[in-house]
């Protein structure tokens, strides 16, 4: 079992550039003080338990979930969730992902689908495809099932490849 | 169910990593001082160390509002597991001189009463209450939990007295090793009973 120092030291990092990732808008402000807060809200949350925690805890993502419940706390207004079933995408048309190059332009059209997307999604694909997690640790960390975790991080990727694709961009 | 996409991670991360830029390093490294200066604050070191004594190895904990913790814990694992998990521990057996000299003192039958900052803060005023009137017995004299019960106005709480004295976090230095049973018995200690036996021989008590 680690000790609290152990658990900032090891943690904290990820836990901030987590939050800072979901907090970023292409539109919006500093997401730094947002972040911030919340990364401190997760550990004083964390520290409260801590004592509660069985020493064999996936201390990894228990963090992540609580800073994904603050998330989604903090930002009420902003959309959880939505159904995955709905979106269909051809997989004949789906661009291809390996050593694609952005254009500014195909830049700014994914960053502003990327903010459209819910936030479930966004967290889904975060936590996959930017911390390496897998899909059991995600499925703890937004309280669903694993169906639904991999579902949504799919879903979420698969949209901005729809945005690639309906945009017509040359890639 | 498509697996798709969880079989090239690599790609995607590729995208994402174009589109959420990375935060400032200034920016991580401010949260983390910030989250760091919290944590102290909110949880004083406890300085510990060990100390080898006639009745065996003590383990010793102090914290700035003094003495809180003497164990006869059987290991330093087990001492260490005492202790809430968010503790801040620290091996510093400087820290703990003036705590260390007087119990050497005292082992070395020079000392016969402790002056000592104690953390007692722990307790509940109960078992604070009755770990005072063990500590108004003077070395090489004993009471029994009946008459500890007597003196706090409650004569019927002779057993409460006895696990009040059982939770003693600070054995010897507050000697509830000097409270026996109104037989003569020598009734518990969380140490042993050859602890127990031991010390009040050290002061030279008389008991059955």
């Amino acid at each position: 079992m680690p000790t609290f120092d152990e658990l900032i030291d090891l943690h904290h990092d990820e836990i901030y550039r987590y939050l800072w990732r979901l907090s970023w808008s292409p539109s919006g402000s500093d997401p730094g003080d947002t972040a911030e807060d919340l990364t401190q809200d997760t550990f004083v949350r964390a520290y409260q338990a801590f004592g509660r925690l069985r020493p064999d805890s996936n201390h990894r993502a228990w963090l992540y979930k609580i800073a994904t419940n603050l998330a989604r706390n903090a930002w009420s207004k902003r959309r959880w969730t939505e159904s995955t079933e709905d979106l269909k995408v051809d997989p004949a048309a789906a661009s291809r992902l390996e050593e694609l190059l952005l254009t500014q332009q195909q830049r700014a059209a994914l960053q502003a689908e990327l903010d459209q997307l819910p936030l479930k999604q966004r967290a889904a694909v975060t936590l996959r495809y930017l911390h390496q997690l897998d899909y059991a640790d995600i499925a703890t960390i937004l309280s669903c099932s694993l169906d639904s975790a991999r579902a949504n991080a799919s879903w979420g990727v698969r949209r901005l490849r729809q945005t690639l694709d309906a945009k017509e961009f040359s890639l | 169910m498509t697996r798709h996409s969880s079989e090239r991670p690599t790609a995607e991360a590729q995208l994402l990593v174009q589109l959420i830029p990375e935060p400032p390093a200034a920016d991580l490294g401010r949260s983390h001082q910030r989250l760091l200066a919290w944590y102290r604050a909110e949880t004083p070191t406890i300085a510990w160390c060990e100390m080898g004594t006639p009745i065996g190895r003590l383990f010793l904990a102090a914290g700035p509002g003094g003495l809180r913790r003497i164990s006869f814990a059987d290991s330093q694992a087990d001492f260490l597991g005492e202790f809430e998990p968010q503790t801040r521990l620290l091996h510093d057996p400087p820290a703990l001189a003036p705590y260390l000299d007087q119990l050497r003192g005292y082992f070395g039958g020079q000392r016969r009463a402790f002056s000592l900052r104690l953390d007692l803060s722990s307790l509940t005023d109960f078992q604070r209450a009755v770990l005072q009137a063990a500590a108004e017995i003077p070395a090489g004299q004993v009471q029994s939990y009946a008459q500890i019960a007597r003196s706090l106005r409650k004569p019927k709480a002779a057993r409460a007295v006895g696990q009040a004295l059982g939770s003693n976090p600070l054995p010897i230095v507050l000697p509830c090793h000097r409270v026996i049973a109104s037989d003569g018995g020598l009734g518990g200690y969380a140490g042993g009973l050859q602890r127990k036996r031991q010390l009040l021989t050290l002061e030279g008590a008389t008991f059955a």
